[in-house]
């Protein structure tokens, strides 16, 4: 149903230069004023910011607009943006469409009226789409106040200190029978060369000691239902007094992920023989050496050349393309410690390129090559090669490097080679996504809610990622990211409700049937049949608006507010046009 | 001057509308001839969306949804699986060449893909040549 006369507003942004390189943004405007309903068109440099939505607002007031579209960047991007700037001047929320000009129209044409043609099909749309929205009233309920973090690394050691200090109470799942995570697999860190055990073994002991956090060992989520604010949690743990485990059910608002990474495995690199020559191990089997306060070779003799290959299964076109962010910095770590215990040896890392970025890092490279370390450069894709040296050599091993800055083919000796394997997304990685429902990237990284403005919140609300699970990630990052979640969660946690989007299914009794179709096809058997009136109805909290049931009832009788059948075929009458 | 197909897509919020965006900021070109309608969920796609756009003048129709197995509401995408084959035989009888209309999956992380899919599919309309139906709605309209 259309609005009598609606009064619409059209905002056309240029996001700086960035839809206004590609399309005309004003003759976009001139077209969207000439629209039925459209009052007031403009095209502004940034519509997201302050002044951009000060004259959304100025203009609701003074031209009493009822209706609002922008076209600029992705809804996904700026909706909840711009639908607070409807609510500051009063009006519902729900009369706001955005047309997406950027990621589906300047960012991926060139030909600029091609362009503006396709940006003005999508504003056409919108404001056809926009004459038929409801104002809809968000539902308000209680939010648990309990948090359920996944991990029992450092990443989620540190959120779960957060909820305690704050003292809410925190679930903390840990698969192991041990806390700590990969960081407790750790010796020293970069740059500081502190101890890692120091950091973790302290971390350990406030959670375990603290009122607020409990802790499973051993177990894992088995399933998670609910919404944010609402989330009932299935916890499988093997601890207990049986031994035969059991299953233990808590209520939380929100999740954390904090599931890590884990190491490549170096057995699939088959040119560095890993796994036949004895004296190539992997970082953190040196790691375990060096807890163990012995750096040594497999026959138990000092080795006199320790070299170190980078981008071991990282930035390397068969297996991982992507950096893995803390091996760099971890290789230099190893050349320290390695002379540090055994000052007559020689030292060889054997890099790509070398990442010092971070705090401290660009000066922790410099001291680091100042110890006499051989860096070599080899260049990606022309790996160097190692092979086991004659018996009449000082050395275990040679290997040959087509070095880069001098142009040369060296040959050197080593008799421990540590290779740096980068970091993978877990095995389970595709388990944990599918339990709490979130997205996974080509590599099998949980996908945040924006890479850069809204790294730790994913696409369901109620869903945190913090540390390695969402990419590489060094220990400080890792730590920032935890804070920033338990952050985002404990202001969630202070209002004490949470506004639902008031976008659900409903059904129109009248027309019902009873046929009951709809009942079977919710997954999440948000619709009930009442038999003494033989209706079905939807439980609007437990309903997520995936509109399955509208699409299926035979009757029609089922509505998708804000995706009403109505509105989609205004849009399909606006792009077509 | 040759003939631009007019597409509509159908894209789900989460996987496939998301995997367009991706397309954006990575800026992967492709065929300005797709226009997008987001629905929260392939299964939400009614069939009459569908004959709505070969209606009103769309010469092909594109449906994406997350892979099988990825949806974010568990199996609305096996919905969409189900209800599609049934969709294709009611087109064949209409006349509607097979390769108007697509169902295909967009993951979140799959920009380049989308971008293919919707070149792919803008070659293959471009060469099937205008949809009829807006022809025989013409012509039908005039017998009566």
């Amino acid at each position: 149903m259309s609005a009598e006369s609606p009064r619409i507003g059209v905002y056309v942004c240029n996001c700086g230069t960035n839809i206004a390189k590609v399309v005309d943004c004003d003759a976009v405007a001139d077209f969207a004023s000439q629209l039925p309903g459209v009052v007031v068109a403009r095209s502004y440099k940034y519509m997201c910011s302050n002044p951009g939505q000060e004259m959304i607002v100025q203009d609701i007031q003074e031209q009493q607009l009822d209706r609002v579209v922008v076209a600029s960047c992705s809804p996904r991007m700026h909706e909840p943006t711009f639908r607070r700037a409807l609510q500051s001047a009063s009006l519902n929320p729900y009369f706001l469409e955005m047309a997406n000009i950027r990621e589906q129209v300047s960012w991926v044409h060139d030909d600029g009226a091609i362009a503006t043609d396709k940006a003005k099909a999508l504003v056409r749309a919108a404001v056809n789409r926009v004459t038929r929205h409801e104002p809809l009233e968000s539902m308000s309920v209680d939010m648990c106040p309990d948090t359920l973090i996944i991990g029992g690394g450092i990443a989620g050691m540190t959120a779960a200190l957060e909820f305690a200090d704050a003292g809410k109470r925190a679930y903390l799942v840990e698969k192991l029978d041990h806390l700590g995570g990969n960081v407790a697999r750790v010796d020293l860190t970069a740059p500081y060369m502190d101890a890692a055990g120091d950091i973790v073994a302290d971390r350990v002991r406030r959670v375990i000691e603290s009122p607020n956090i409990e802790v499973f060992l051993n177990s894992e989520v088995r399933s998670l239902d609910g919404f944010v604010g609402n989330f009932t949690a299935m916890i499988h743990t093997s601890e207990g007094p049986a031994g035969n485990g059991h299953d233990v059910k808590v209520r939380v608002g929100n999740v954390v992920v904090c599931t890590g990474y884990k190491e490549f495995d170096a057995t699939r690199v088959t040119h560095y023989g890993y796994g036949k020559l004895p004296n190539v191990i992997t970082s953190f089997e040196f790691e375990h050496m060096l807890h163990e306060g012995r750096i040594e070779m497999k026959d138990g003799r000092p080795p006199q050349y320790v070299a170190i290959i980078h981008c071991v299964g990282s930035r390397s076109p068969e297996f991982h393309t992507y950096c893995s962010r803390v091996c760099c910095m971890t290789a230099l770590k190893y050349a320290r410690e390695v002379k540090s215990a055994l000052p007559t040896s020689y030292v060889s890392d054997i890099y790509i390129d070398m990442h010092a970025f971070g705090k401290g890092m660009e000066d922790f490279y410099r001291r680091s090559s100042e110890i006499k370390t051989l860096f070599l450069m080899y260049k990606r894709g022309d790996h160097p090669v190692i092979r086991k040296a004659d018996p009449g050599d000082d050395c275990d091993m040679l290997i040959e490097v087509h070095e880069q800055l001098s142009g040369e083919t060296i040959e050197i000796p080593a008799d421990l080679v540590i290779l740096m394997v980068g970091m993978e997304a877990r095995e389970d990685s595709e388990e944990v996504a599918h339990l709490v429902n979130i997205s996974r990237d080509k590599d099998g990284w949980f996908i945040e809610s924006h890479p850069k403005l809204d790294p730790v919140a994913t696409t369901t609300e109620g869903i945190y990622i913090a540390g390695a699970c969402a990419a590489p990630k060094d220990i400080p990052d890792t730590v920032a990211q935890a804070r920033a979640a338990a952050g985002r969660i404990l202001s969630k946690i202070a209002r004490g409700k949470i506004e639902i989007e008031a976008v659900y299914a409903e059904v129109d009794e009248e027309r019902c049937s009873g046929c009951r179709i709809c009942n079977d096809l919710c997954p999440y058997v948000a619709i009930e049949y009442d038999p003494e009136t033989k209706r079905s109805h939807v439980i609007s909290a437990l309903c997520k608006a995936c509109g399955a049931c509208v699409a299926a009832c035979p009757s029609g009788a089922i509505k998708a507010r804000h995706f009403t059948d109505a509105q989609i075929f205004a849009e399909i009458e606006g792009v077509l046009a | 001057m040759s003939f631009e197909p007019k597409i509509v897509g159908f894209l789900c919020n989460w996987c496939s509308y998301t995997g367009a965006d991706l397309a954006g900021t990575s800026r992967i070109h492709y065929a300005p001839n797709v226009r997008i309608i987001r629905v929260m969920c392939s299964a939400r796609i009614d069939p009459t969306f569908v004959l709505k756009a070969l209606h009103d003048g769309a010469d092909g129709v594109l449906i994406c949804g997350c892979h099988p197995g990825d949806c974010h509401y568990t199996e609305g995408n096996y919905k969409t699986m189900r209800r599609f084959p049934l969709l294709k035989r009611m087109l064949a009888d209409f006349g509607i060449e097979d390769e108007r209309v697509r169902l295909e999956w967009v993951s979140a992380s799959e920009g380049q893909r989308f971008a293919d899919l919707v070149d792919d599919m803008t070659e293959r309309i471009r060469a099937l040549g205008p949809s009829r139906v807006q022809a025989d709605l013409a012509t039908d309209m005039a017998e009566r």
